[in-house]
């Protein structure tokens, strides 16, 4: 137990929540995390080797698409706690941290949800035109992220592997309340995309609504271009939308008189 | 949500160029796009914070700024190193005074594309073969696996942002100028496209939403979502996005409400195990949660 320790890893724990989705997005990644925070407990060798495993381990395992993979924060954390100071080997720590990484990614759900309803203040800001108020939402929202990040570390760190029995049986029982937070997190959404509709929907467009939702159902199911998705729908979307300018533009030109000439 | 609905600025002269210190400091800011990233707008405040250097700037006149910052906060999500080229677009227009709903439209129509592209090229193309170079550096030993690491990814990123900053700059202050003669029309193929995305963006991103009962069945269990696939794929959020839309255009509700309204759904559901997601509910039910 030291206390040096304890606080010098509550703050880089804190830095690289934030890190792992905004800042550099860079430096919360195993290969380079690990090695600092060998720093702090004393043994950067071990650092490097965890980094190198578990970042290798991490390919295609990408925070892509809005899927949360257990937390690569709190998994390089604990991983290290546990080879450092429960002097475990390599692969058991890289193996025991994952339940702290499950808890990781509860807390990146929890914030993720909790952010949704701190976004009518920002909504309240930018109606008033003050832009400290949004500032003051993306500060909150780091500062949250952070410290809870930042408590599972400690707690890891004192408590130790024994707290994995613990943490398993609360998992399990807590399981379906994740299961609706993550269930009503992946909803959510569709409130975002209603706010954008109640401004762009015109009356003519409900059309195009369906053929956009249709392109992205058919290539989304076809394996081989379906990463692409939204890029070839966009494209098809150009199209429509030229072609809508020209109409609209031929029909004001003979408006204004201008397409009579030799008809 | 009122300035929702003003569509025009107040002062419609275009603003001058924003200076370069303006530009960098929106590459910089640019950086904390997820700062609150939430399920609901994704990305909005954190575009907001990274666009308001510019903002201020263009938008000098107090109501104009306020209804700028009002539909900029609208649901944005995009590859976060790529996100420079849509505010580089978006400035252009703030600052030429383009129609709000143009703007909006533009800003969502290029946002979403770009998303996917990101990806690839970053996170399946660029972080897999850096880190198969330098891991094996780190395994070994050495500190200069995640230094390399580190300065090789870090600088791709920040020479993207800075690139695709000025290029869609200069890219949209000449699209942009073009279009005034066609104004209307332009907006209205604008929206076109913004709502043929967001249609796009229900089956794209909405896809997570099923149900997860499961009946046993001897050799061949009922799935209650197979059903429903066979109506209409994606019916689910296709559904819920309709019934947003109607209680915030025609029920006048808040956004918070709808929020209020999707947590209880999302965690009444997993109480009884109707949605997916492989957890255990907490009431016993009689069919399994896939």
């Amino acid at each position: 137990m030291n206390i040096i320790e304890i606080v010098l890893l509550a703050i880089v724990t804190f830095i690289f929540a934030i890190d792992q989705f905004s800042l550099t997005e860079i430096a919360y990644r195993p290969i380079v995390a690990c090695p600092i925070i060998g720093l702090i407990l004393g043994d950067v060798q071990t650092g490097l080797v965890i980094g190198g495993t578990y970042e290798l381990m991490m390919i295609g395992n990408m925070p892509v698409g809005g899927a949360q993979p257990p937390n690569a924060v709190l998994g390089s954390v604990v991983a290290m706690i546990f080879a450092v100071k429960a002097k475990m080997d390599i692969n058991a720590a890289l193996g025991a941290c994952m339940i702290f990484a499950t808890f990781g990614q509860y807390v990146v759900t929890l914030t993720f949800t909790v952010m949704s309803g701190l976004m009518a203040k920002a909504d309240k800001a930018a109606e008033e035109g003050n832009p400290a108020g949004i500032t003051q939402v993306n500060v909150i929202s780091c500062l949250i992220l952070g410290s809870l990040f930042a408590v599972i570390a400690v707690i890891a760190y004192v408590g130790g592997i024994a707290l994995s029995p613990a943490l398993e049986s609360l998992s399990k029982n807590a399981s379906w309340f994740m299961g609706g937070l993550s269930a009503a997190g992946g909803m959510m959404r569709f409130v975002g995309f209603a706010i954008l509709l109640k401004i762009m929907l015109a009356n003519d467009m409900w059309g195009y609504l369906l053929a956009g939702f249709v392109c992205a159902l058919v290539i989304g199911n076809i394996g081989t271009i379906s990463a692409a998705t939204l890029l070839l729908v966009a494209f098809i979307g150009v199209a429509i939308a030229l072609n809508d300018f020209r109409v609209n533009g031929m029909k004001k030109k003979i408006e204004e008189g201008g397409f009579s000439d030799g008809i | 949500m009122a300035s929702n609905q003003d569509l025009r600025y107040v002062d419609t002269k275009p603003a001058p160029r924003v200076s370069k210190g303006t530009l960098t400091k929106m590459i910089w800011r640019s950086t904390m796009l997820q700062a609150s990233f939430n399920y609901e707008r994704m990305q909005s405040a954190g575009w907001l914070w990274a666009m308001l250097p510019g903002l201020e700037e263009v938008h000098t006149n107090k109501q104009d700024l306020a209804t700028s910052m009002t539909h900029n906060m609208d649901f944005i999500n995009t590859h976060p190193f790529a996100v420079t080229f849509v505010m580089g677009i978006v400035l252009s227009m703030e600052q030429l005074k383009s129609d709000v709903q143009t703007i909006r439209s533009v800003r969502i129509s290029v946002a979403a594309p770009l998303g996917g592209i990101g990806d690839a090229l970053f996170w399946y193309t660029l972080v897999p073969i850096t880190a198969g170079l330098t891991a094996n550096m780190a395994i070994g030993g050495s500190i200069m696996g995640p230094v390399l690491y580190f300065i090789i990814l870090f600088g791709c990123e920040m020479a993207l942002r800075y690139g695709l900053m000025y290029a869609s700059y200069n890219l949209g202050m000449k699209a942009v100028s073009m279009m005034t003669e066609y104004a209307q029309e332009f907006t209205h193929a604008a929206s076109v496209l913004g709502v043929f995305v967001v249609g796009a963006l229900i089956a794209n991103y909405g896809g997570g939403t099923k149900l997860g009962i499961t009946i046993a069945n001897g050799e061949a269990p009922i799935v209650i979502q197979n059903y429903l696939d066979m109506i209409l794929p994606c019916l689910l959020p296709l559904l819920l996005t309709l019934l947003m839309y109607f209680l915030i255009k025609k029920k006048g509700w808040t956004p918070v409400k709808c929020i209020g309204l999707i947590l209880v759904l999302g965690i009444v559901g997993a109480m009884f195990g109707i949605w997916t997601g492989g957890y255990t509910p907490l009431i016993p039910v009689p069919w399994t949660v896939s």
